[in-house]
């Protein structure tokens, strides 16, 4: 009883830490463009697919070599597809054409990974050892990703609040057309947000692929799931995240231990239509002056 | 009077122009290419196509409903594959293992899709935008997961097998029952699209879409709005599910995975986004190509449905529909300079006879308000006291909390403290639309014009707006109106005629209290001299009180009953304009000139 307790706190948790950085990758395009991306479910499995293919059982320092690889390959799709998405966009309040070509960018790269790499699920072993905490034995990908969460929480704080590009994004989340009138290079910044949210969630998959389905269908429940946690945390919040993706972790956890894990992501839907009807701006969001 | 005036205003012709939407036509075409691909393949005989098109006209009434969606709510739902899997599985459940006789099955099937509909449709009362994307692609992704599990009731992966083979005997022609239903069904869909677009209601969706704080201050509910059409939407996509059933006669949950809601969303946009053709020739390019036309290829339909949408959305962002239309726009539309929009010669219509003057009764009345933005606070326990029928001024340097009063007033945003009181009636927390209904009218800095709409349409959504009977004078503008404009669109307006259409939205609203947000900014001199004389009209021959939030101190000392001064969020004095004059707290505003 009670260590069943324990597996659906720390396995809550360590999922839950993954839907978290999802949320941290939303939160810097979003604040830059305004953009929610859809695609980034994909583009984290792509990280998971970019452990098989290239780290599969290696050792160290291999492994560490093809996480920085791995990272850049998928900061590099992402940044293509970030251009292409803000190609036809004038200003960042034009949304059917970005919510369009996310959606249709999933669609592209959840087809290409099913007609090159099939419908199966490819398993792809940890480097990290397997360890004991509160009496359950956790793979080491876990703490990975928990460990993940907060490299990218803490880099992200001072990426935003120390470097002059960061800066200058978070200008762009608080006044888009000041940011623009001040001169500063718009575009530029939005692929650079685009860029590190790429890097997030690579990094991200790659580390934590052993214990994720690596598979061309996923990418859409891990979007959903990463969504639900930003919004559970307020949309632009990063210490949101941190709460949000834990807490919806632990519930689908929850879930599958209590009712079944074909539940999982009925129990996310149920938080994220909870939150929004009773909190829409989230645990820590802001709700914004309105414009008239 | 009107007779004489009905002379007046014999301008160019309106006889000539190009109808300014193309929809009727549209849904013709409409009928006719459904009509061909339903009872055509019948008529030659050939089974493969007869079976083929009824799904894709099932496919095709979806999409009709998703556009409405799409469009005239401005909802973006990845859901509505579940609404039709909804109609049919339950329909399935009902009749296939319950041997429900099948139209009572079919009618659980709606209301189970309807009640689908009321998962998407509650989040809307709160939240727009991305949210509700995601709601839906959520429920598209559980709904498969759902039907696997829950496999007590729904016989789980082996799926459900129905027959009806009444529905397929051939009557005349070769055209059974079922072909039928099915091509009429979304030509059925294509008129209701059609006329609820015509409707108040449509017209009132569409604004709430496209600007929501401009429909709060018409008096509509946008929540309530998006609410309205994801019912609406979720009903007509039940029925989809409903006929679902009987054409393929099998069910499984891999038949209503998130793709088959992909196909209806994709088709929309490949086809035209509001356009009335646009599902028929999106779902043609979208499901057909891949899956019929390419059909050895169709392990990378996926990939074509996505690599088409967003091909569209980069090249032909209007889609294909979209596209000729935009075209055919541009070949016809022609400004009308000058003659574009004019009022004078339409006031005469009123009548309006009585000479009214500024009241003693109070129409509105702000007491110790405060209004803070976050650590800013914009307007500073200001009081402020209109009489019925004045024209009240409202002026002071920028920032100094005149529009974010008017919001407050107008009820788009709230007090921290303080109180205020329209027309006798405590209105301090009053929901914007709330205080629309109590007779208040209001502009904007940037007017709202929808190019959407015709122009006709762009002042109609103030009748639309009208609490209560309306005075038979307004009654004969809005005819006068209605002939002349309603071919006409509003997207060549000069800046002047656009503030002139929001004041005559106004008008036609019959709103009592009228609220003006810097109404002379951006006009020219004789703009603005017709402007003064247009708020002297309003007040003293209809006997409205407005407020007037303005830059240039001339128009307001001209027109102005009574003028209020606001600095810094406070109110600095207030009084008849002679005496603000001369007060020294206003002086300094007049160096180098009457501008502030």
């Amino acid at each position: 009883m009670l260590s069943e307790i324990a597996i659906i706190v720390v396995r809550g948790i360590a999922i839950g830490s993954i839907f978290s950085i999802i949320a941290m990758s939303f939160n810097i395009v979003h604040g830059a463009t305004g953009i929610l991306n859809f695609a980034q479910g994909n583009m984290f499995v792509l990280g998971g697919f970019a452990a098989f293919f290239l780290a599969n059982g290696a050792g160290v320092p291999l492994w560490l070599v093809m996480l920085a690889v791995s990272a850049m390959l998928v900061a590099a799709c992402v940044t293509f597809q970030g251009w292409i998405t803000l190609l036809p966009l004038r200003s960042s309040v034009e949304q059917d054409s970005w919510l369009i070509s996310t959606v249709a960018a999933s669609t592209i790269i959840g087809a290409v990974l099913l007609i090159t790499q099939g419908p199966y699920a490819y398993n792809v072993q940890g480097i990290a050892p397997s360890f004991r905490i509160l009496g359950v034995r956790t793979p080491g990908a876990y703490a990975l990703a928990f460990g993940c969460m907060l490299f990218w929480f803490v880099a992200l704080r001072l990426f935003l609040t120390r470097t002059f590009s960061g800066l200058a994004i978070s200008a762009l989340s608080q006044d888009f057309d000041a940011a623009r009138a001040a001169g500063l290079p718009v575009r530029r910044l939005q692929l650079v947000a685009f860029a590190i949210s790429g890097l997030i969630v690579g990094s991200a998959g790659y580390m934590v692929a052993p214990v994720i389905s690596v598979t061309s269908d996923a990418g859409l429940r891990y979007v959903l799931n990463g969504f639900v946690a930003a919004v559970v945390g307020g949309i632009g919040s990063n210490l949101g995240t941190l709460i949000g993706g834990p807490l919806v972790g632990v519930v689908t956890m929850l879930t599958a231990y209590r009712i079944g894990g074909a539940y999982q992501d009925l129990a996310s839907l149920l938080v994220l239509v909870a939150i929004l009807m009773l909190r829409p701006q989230g645990l820590f969001g802001r709700s914004s002056a309105r414009r008239v | 009077m009107s007779a004489t005036a009905g002379q007046t205003m014999a301008l160019p012709p309106a006889a000539g122009k190009r109808r300014f939407s193309s929809d009727l036509p549209q849904v013709w075409i409409g009928m006719a290419l459904i009509a061909l691909t339903g009872f055509g393949p019948s008529l030659v005989g050939n089974s493969y196509w007869v079976h083929t098109f009824q799904l894709v006209n099932i496919y095709i009434a979806a999409s009709v409903f998703q556009n409405f969606l799409f469009v005239d709510a401005g909802q973006k739902s990845f859901g509505q594959g579940v609404l039709l899997g909804l109609g049919a599985y339950v329909t399935a459940i009902f009749f296939g293992l319950h041997n429900y006789p099948f139209l009572a099955a079919a009618a659980i099937g709606i209301a189970a899709a309807a009640a689908g509909g009321l998962l998407f449709a509650l989040p809307a009362l709160r939240v727009q935008y991305f949210h509700l994307g995601f709601v839906t692609l959520s429920a598209a992704i559980v709904f498969p997961q759902l039907l696997m599990s829950l496999d007590r009731w729904t016989n789980g992966i082996n799926g459900i097998a129905v027959s009806m083979p009444d529905l397929q005997k051939e009557m005349v022609f070769g055209l059974s029952p079922l072909t039928l239903i099915v091509a009429l069904y979304p030509m059925a869909a294509l008129w209701i699209h059609y006329f609820i677009r015509r409707s108040r209601l449509g017209r009132r969706m569409r604004i709430a879409a496209i600007s929501p704080e401009a429909a709060r201050t018409l008096g509509i509910k946008p929540g309530v709005m998006r609410f309205i059409a994801f019912i609406i939407a979720a009903i007509g996509t039940g029925v989809c599910g409903v006929l679902y059933l009987p054409t393929v006669a099998f069910v499984s949950p891999q038949g209503f995975n998130v793709e088959l809601s992909f196909v209806f969303f994709f088709a929309v946009v490949v086809g035209g986004r509001g356009q009335m053709l646009g599902p028929i020739v999106g779902m043609w390019i979208v499901f057909i190509l891949p899956n019929i036309a390419l059909a050895q290829l169709v392990e990378y339909r996926l990939l074509i449905y996505g690599v088409l949408t967003l091909v569209t959305v980069m090249l032909f962002p209007d889609g294909v529909v979209g596209t000729i239309e935009r075209w055919r726009l541009r070949r016809s539309v022609a400004g009308r300079g000058e003659q574009a929009f004019r009022v004078d010669a339409f006031l005469d219509t009123l009548g309006a006879g009585h000479d009214a003057t500024p009241g003693e009764d109070v129409a509105v009345e702000v007491r110790g308000g405060l209004k803070k933005f976050g650590e800013v606070v914009a307007v500073d326990r200001a009081d402020l006291t209109v009489r019925r029928g004045e024209i009240h001024g409202l002026i002071g340097a920028n920032g100094s909390g005149k529009t974010s009063l008017l919001n407050v007033l107008s009820g788009l945003s709230r007090l921290n403290a303080g109180s205020f009181v329209i027309d006798g009636r405590e209105a301090t927390r009053m929901a914007a639309d709330r205080i629309a209904d109590l007779g208040v009218g209001r502009t904007f800095q940037t007017p709202r014009i929808f190019s959407q709409l015709s122009l006709w349409d762009n002042l109609r959504i103030g009748i639309d707006a009208r609490v209560g009977a309306g005075d038979p004078g307004v009654a004969r503008l809005a005819a006068a109106l209605e002939r002349e404009f309603s071919e006409d669109s509003a997207d060549l307006l000069s800046h002047g005629q656009r503030r002139l259409v929001e004041v005559m939205r106004t008008v036609l609203k019959e709103a009592s209290i009228v609220f003006f947000d810097e109404p002379a900014a951006g006009l020219s001199q004789s703009e603005r001299a017709n402007f003064a004389k247009l708020v002297t009209f309003l007040s003293r021959r209809m006997g409205k009180t407005i407020v007037i939030v303005e830059h240039d101190l001339d128009l307001v000392w001209g027109v102005a009953d009574a003028i209020t001064v606001m600095d810094a969020g406070r109110v600095v004095a207030t009084g008849a304009p002679a005496e603000v004059a001369r007060d020294p707290a206003v002086q300094h505003m007049f160096v180098g000139g009457r501008r502030a």
